[in-house]
């Protein structure tokens, strides 16, 4: 007995070996490129030039930081981004699902979201050129409507007072329709009996919505509301650099901590000052996220959470 | 039949009408872009027609012909064609050992690759001092290596394996198959499904890369396909000088005519969605099927 049991830990061991060779490429590549760059964190309190190390400096790129206009330019506009992507941009997708789950043509509903999830596999440099080209004052579509309609033509990536709603709206005609899907299979798991015994009382199809429809995807809305909480503070540099091309006219309202970070670190070699902006950029995602993460196990069904 | 109210029928038609604008929303500006890419005189684009009036492929043959275009262009094919096999590679074998569930220490994985990543990352300077270091600066391998390797594709495929009946690989094991034969034979082709998924998407975020481009890649003929796209855009919508350059280069007397300055940009445009759009049709299966749901559920 004994000996058969020894021997079936040999052939485990043996097997186990191989099963642990095949992650190996993936652990080295993530030490590599996760691991050995972490201690470069600590650049946000060193004197750190493109030549190189200079000194400790404790807690100065933070005073120098904390003091410029351009610094707190950034932030406010990070934040108005933020605030119209939950008011606007999220919202969005679940609207467009109700409203298509309405739809009883089955070939129309279909087209409508084949052709609704495309533009969320370009990248953004050609949503933004498409955009550039289709607001163009002179040859624009939009420019051209409103030309015909007898009305001033306008440059719209000009005005600063726009920018923000442009890339909001720009936003949800690339993500809408991808978005929308996770919304459309949850509706499509809600009970169809709920509806039927509602339709027998005598329910309106907005009452049917509000309380069988909506009850019913709650839990996606939640999960993906919280999840949404770990990336909050990124994915503002594509879409707004490809429509801004560092055109400071525009920095009133589109300069966002992403570009900052850019701009300063690898066009401007300012190493210190842009590691502490990612810095603090990273603390305050990391601590939304963890209270999204602790949320989340008292606001979901089944007490899920991200980590 | 159920009975329908007035009201009912009246936001079937405004419901109906709405989404038909909404896509019309969506395709329209696509659509405007081709076009653009078509038009030659610059006198015909000012209008609403969604076709050419002075049809030409002169903006593609530049694209062809052009150095400055034509190697971005193969650069970001090299990085897509490279990287893809090796990112599917790479993952399809962390996530078998991953699928172990007897495996001791296989909740570490979870760790190493998916949450301390999440927790803590260096950000962009160090990880452009650690190409600097690595000689990668300028080197199209910078795209691809640091991008392989990732956590979450890792996970998905893994709970793929898991919806492997274990009966197949079991019989296998008692006929003596080792490890690396059952994840070829049995695993690897079971695994089609979300292999071409996900090799899809990988593809396409290769094909798609700009950020990494911008902060690794100083030299233009290193560049990719979307950062000369962005640059073309931008710089020549208003630059009269250096369109005249480019036209006079491509064989034409901008005197004689007023050629369309958006062309060129369009045309790149409509050739960087192009992949998209072939590969889209195969996307949407996967999407049908809910392979890819998961993925985003995170």
């Amino acid at each position: 007995m004994r000996i058969y049991k020894k021997n079936e830990k040999k052939i485990f061991t043996k097997v186990n070996i191989m099963i642990y060779l095949m992650i190996v490429p993936g652990l080295i590549l993530y030490y590599i490129f996760r691991y050995v760059t972490m201690p470069g964190i600590m650049i946000a309190f060193q004197e750190f030039t493109t030549g190189g190390f200079k000194y400790w400096c404790g807690f100065e790129n933070f005073d120098k930081l904390f003091g410029l206009r351009a610094f707190w330019q950034a932030f406010r506009n990070t934040w108005v981004f933020i605030g119209l992507e939950y008011l606007l941009i999220r919202p969005a997708p679940i609207i467009l699902a109700l409203l298509l789950n309405e739809v009883r043509i089955m070939w129309f509903k279909k087209t409508v979201q084949t052709v609704s999830t495309l533009p969320s596999f370009l990248t953004w440099v050609v949503v933004s050129g498409i955009f550039i080209q289709l607001l163009s004052p002179s040859t624009g579509y939009v420019n051209v409507i409103i030309a015909l309609l007898g009305g001033e033509r306008i440059y719209f990536l000009g005005k600063p007072q726009l920018f923000p709603w442009l890339l909001t709206g720009m936003r949800i005609w690339k993500g809408v329709g991808y978005s929308s899907i996770i919304y459309l299979a949850s509706l499509g798991g809600v009970d169809p009996e709920l509806y039927e015994a509602a339709v027998i009382d005598g329910a309106s199809r907005w009452q049917q919505t509000m309380y069988i429809t909506l009850p019913g995807i709650k839990n996606t809305i939640v999960v993906l509301l919280i999840f949404s909480f770990s990336g909050i503070m990124g994915g503002l540099f594509e879409p707004v650099f490809t429509l801004t091309d560092g055109n400071s006219l525009l920095d009133e309202t589109a300069m966002v901590l992403d570009v900052y970070i850019y701009n300063t670190g690898i066009r401007q070699g300012k190493f210190s000052m842009s590691t502490t902006t990612g810095l603090f950029n990273s603390i305050i995602s990391t601590v939304l996220m963890l209270s999204a993460n602790w949320a989340s196990k008292y606001l979901t069904e089944d007490g899920r959470t991200i980590i | 039949m159920l009975k329908r109210s007035l009201g009912e029928k009246i936001f079937n038609i405004f419901n109906l009408l709405g989404m038909f604008l909404f896509t019309l929303i969506i395709v329209i500006p696509v659509l405007f872009v081709f076009r653009n890419s078509f038009e030659l005189s610059e006198t015909a684009t000012a209008t609403l027609r969604l076709w050419p009036e002075d049809f030409s492929l002169v903006f593609y043959g530049m694209v062809i012909k052009d150095e400055t275009v034509y190697r971005p262009l193969m650069n970001s094919v090299f990085v897509t064609v490279v990287g893809t096999p090796l990112t599917l590679l790479i993952n399809a074998l962390g996530a078998y050992t991953m699928s172990k569930r007897e495996l001791p220490g296989k909740d570490f994985f979870a760790y190493y690759m998916v949450i301390i990543p999440m927790l803590i990352g260096g950000g962009t300077i160090p990880g452009f001092l650690l190409m600097r270091a690595l000689g990668l600066i300028d080197s199209l391998w910078a795209l691809i290596i640091p991008s392989l390797a990732s956590g979450w594709n890792m996970t998905l495929l893994r709970n793929y394996y898991w919806s492997i009946p274990n009966e197949l690989t079991e019989s296998a094991r008692i006929d003596g198959a080792s490890e690396m034969t059952i994840f070829a034979k049995i695993i690897l082709p079971l695994s089609k499904p979300v292999l071409s998924a996900l090799g899809l998407l990988s593809g396409l975020g290769f094909w798609n890369i700009f950020y990494a481009a911008m902060i690794y890649i100083r030299t233009p003929s290193k560049w990719t396909f979307p950062v000369k796209i962005r640059e073309t855009v931008m710089k020549n919508e208003g630059n009269d000088k250096l369109w005249e350059e480019m036209m006079v280069a491509a064989g034409f007397d901008p005197s004689e005519l007023l050629i369309n300055q958006s062309g060129l940009g369009g045309a790149m445009m409509v050739v960087s969605m192009l992949p998209v759009l072939i590969v889209y049709p195969f996307l949407q299966k996967y999407f049908a099927g809910g392979i890819m749901v998961g993925s985003v559920k995170g």
